[in-house]
């Protein structure tokens, strides 16, 4: 089935730009300009997906992730023209799955559509308890992580932030939130853990640990795991 | 009552009450005893002493025991005595009045005192109320002088020196009278009062009072032409700390308003900054789009077509980067720009460059040397990547497609060494530091084309990290950057307990 997908964005063009890609990748399309009409048409076409512009007239686009967040799980993805990091990080944590930073190629728009909508598609199918990507495969029932068939040994603490980071593949996860999850509450300000860990990781389970395929960085947000 | 009246008239109305009262006793002369006659006598002094005062009273004194033997003593109306047992009467008897005025003035005196006094601290608790309305410094020296006009008549004015030890002339000017800066230097350096008397009197200031808190100095009151030597000094330095203390809130009131300007106005220019981004990245996301529609139409267009629309997204994605450099270069030369420092290990750092680069980069052999134990680097690595991402874009764009590029980092004793090689034509001799200096004001313009603010944004922004960058010419051919980090000391993690 199509895709419907709800635009919420104020400049025409940018819209006009959208609609247009995304009816050529055939998905459906519905368009809102501001905040209010935007959380009035997430109620009535019920989308599949919301690509959400930051800086609406009406009002911030934070809150109306947070709106939505109260009643839907439906994929959100930001679009930024913003000059800071800050609300995007607020964006992610408000609930949204993944943001683009304008301007961007509509092909990495159309890929990052995809993931999300697969994502979703994925998470209501029965559940593996195998994840496999690279040359790794993980079985969060037995515990055990293979490498090119071998297992590979993780530390308690690295084992939990793999299951952390697979738990949501190709969502963007603030670093506060991947400490909360990790660490606990109290480790919020400790990102050094993170790096550290996060290299660890990569070592144990990524070719080139520098030019990482799985878990990668999104510098001065978070990490994203790509299956 | 004392004071109503001028000492003539104090004089004769105590004579005048002790005349009057010894008159009208001499009506009883023949009924009472002497001895009850001299108890009203001592009642006059009494009376006289509490209401006229110490001279009055030893006046009266001696009236009265006059009074009494001249009225009642035999032989009445002389001053002979007959018995000479009233010798002891008349010396009791003025012992007593005397003893009476001197404790009776003397409480009168002292009551005075306590009044006094009471008037100076309730002009003192006023001046406080006054100070603590004040708004600036010469509101305080127009409280102060009026104050020290009204309690002691002298002249006085604070000479303010900014937290300066040292009293100039020019920070003189506009006093009243002639000031010594000397003497005032010398109070405000030793903290403490200065008071010469020599200059008493002259059209100088003779008093000098430091003006300081536990904090700071803040200048000298001066008072000057001190009519009265017996000025009250605990009182002028009471309010010499009071004016110390109005001087701090006034100087802590500046100094929270600056602050708050400093808010508001670095708030005002990231919120310019960040409309100019939304202004101007609007366009572009539309370019890009639409250049990136071209090439999905279907059919497909011609080659050409689809080639030039692809140069159309890869120029509007530079266009992109160029002003990010631009509007980055605006913040960090605003001024006091807070950098997110944050603990990072470089491979996160490289990693998000090379994957914001991956179009660039996508024809050039990338390597990447980060040793795995490389220590965590206090970075704002939002900045830091850009830094490497001009780098490496610099690179892709000077050498030869197919090309190596290298990015690694080396631990060196104090800092940490990233470089970025190329195996392009390299730099100009000469012009190995020109290319870091686009925008070094004073300086030409570098006319070494193409080199744009991605270097220059890249010096700024490792200079604020306190690193140093710079070019260098390979012996084996192709150019490399260098960008030394000091190292600092990377918090300390808790041990895992392995499984």
């Amino acid at each position: 089935m199509d895709p419907r997908i709800l635009v919420i964005e104020d400049e025409i063009q940018i819209r006009r730009i959208l609609k247009n890609a995304l009816e050529d990748e055939g998905c459906l399309v519905s368009e809102a300009s501001t905040v209010k009409e935007g959380l009035r048409l997430v109620g009535t076409s019920s989308p599949e997906l919301v690509m959400l512009d930051l800086g609406l007239p009406d009002g911030d686009g934070i809150r109306f992730i947070e709106e939505v967040r109260g009643w839907s799980d439906i994929p959100i993805l930001i679009l930024s023209a913003r000059f800071d990091e800050e609300d995007k990080i607020a964006g992610l944590n408000a609930g949204a799955d993944d943001y683009l930073t304008k301007p961007f190629g509509v092909g990495e728009l159309i890929a990052r559509m995809r993931a999300l909508l697969r994502r979703k598609s994925r998470s209501e199918d029965e559940v593996s308890p195998i994840v496999q990507f690279g040359d790794c495969s993980v079985d969060f029932s037995t515990r055990v992580v293979l490498r090119g068939g071998k297992e590979t040994h993780l530390t308690p603490i690295e084992y939990k932030l793999l299951t952390v980071m697979l738990s949501r593949p190709d969502k963007v996860m603030t670093q506060t939130h991947i400490l909360k999850a990790v660490w606990g509450d109290s480790y919020a300000d400790s990102a050094h853990y993170l790096r550290i860990y996060m290299s660890h990781l990569r070592q144990k389970l990524e070719v080139n640990p520098s030019q990482p395929k799985h878990f990668l960085t999104e510098i001065g947000v978070g990490y994203r795991f790509k299956q | 009552m004392a004071d109503r009246f001028s000492p003539v008239q104090r004089y004769f109305l105590t004579a005048l009450f002790c005349i009057v009262s010894a008159f009208g006793l001499t009506f009883f002369a023949d009924d009472l005893d002497h001895a009850n006659i001299v108890m009203p006598l001592l009642l006059v002094v009494l009376l006289v002493s509490v209401n006229l005062g110490r001279d009055c009273a030893v006046f009266s004194a001696v009236l009265c025991v006059s009074l009494f033997d001249y009225l009642f003593v035999p032989p009445r109306f002389s001053f002979a005595v007959n018995d000479p047992q009233y010798l002891v009467t008349f010396f009791v008897m003025l012992v007593v009045a005397l003893t009476t005025a001197h404790m009776a003035s003397g409480l009168k005196q002292a009551a005075a005192d306590a009044l006094k006094r009471e008037e100076v601290t309730q002009a003192l608790y006023k001046v406080a109320k006054d100070l603590a309305g004040a708004l600036t410094g010469s509101q305080v020296n127009e409280i102060i002088s009026k104050f020290i006009l009204e309690q002691t008549s002298s002249k006085s004015w604070i000479i303010e020196t900014q937290d300066n030890k040292i009293v100039r002339d020019d920070m003189t000017k506009g006093s009243p009278f002639s000031i010594e800066s000397h003497m005032a230097t010398v109070a405000l350096r030793d903290r403490r009062t200065v008071n010469s008397t020599a200059l008493n009197g002259a059209d100088w200031a003779s008093l000098y009072l430091p003006l300081s808190t536990s904090m700071r100095t803040y200048g000298v009151l001066s008072v000057a032409n001190i009519e009265n030597p017996q000025i009250n000094l605990k009182m002028i330095e009471a309010l010499a700390s009071l004016i110390s203390i109005t001087l701090e809130r006034l100087h802590y009131a500046q100094v929270a308003h600056k602050t708050e300007l400093e808010i508001v106005s670095e708030r005002l220019r990231s919120s310019i900054l960040s409309a100019l981004s939304h202004d101007i990245r609007t366009p572009l996301t539309v370019l890009v789009g639409l250049a990136d529609s071209l090439s999905m139409v279907r059919p497909s267009l011609p080659v050409q077509a689809l080639e030039t629309s692809a140069a159309i997204t890869q120029q509007a994605m530079r266009l992109s980067s160029l002003v990010s450099n631009l509007l980055e270069m605006a913040r960090l030369n605003s001024g006091d720009v807070k950098l997110r420092y944050e603990w990072h290990h470089l491979q996160d750092v490289v990693g998000a460059s090379l994957q914001h680069l991956n179009l660039a980069l996508h024809e050039h052999q990338v390597l990447t040397n980060i040793p795995f134990d490389l220590p965590l680097l206090e970075i704002d690595a939002v900045l830091m990547e850009r830094v490497l991402s001009n780098l490496l874009e610099n690179a892709a764009k000077y050498s030869p497609k197919g090309s190596r590029i290298e990015i690694g980092a080396i631990e060196h004793q104090k800092d940490i060494e990233i470089y970025v090689l190329d195996q392009g034509p390299g730099f100009e001799a000469n012009k190995l530091e020109e290319i870091f200096s686009l925008f070094v004001r004073g300086e030409k313009e570098s006319n070494t084309p193409g080199f744009g603010v991605g270097l220059a944004i890249s010096q700024v922004i490792v200079k604020a990290h306190r690193g140093n960058i710079y070019a260098e010419n390979n012996p084996d051919g192709g150019g490399s950057i260098h960008v030394l980090l000091p190292k600092g000391t990377p918090p300390v993690l808790e041990q895992e307990e392995s499984l």
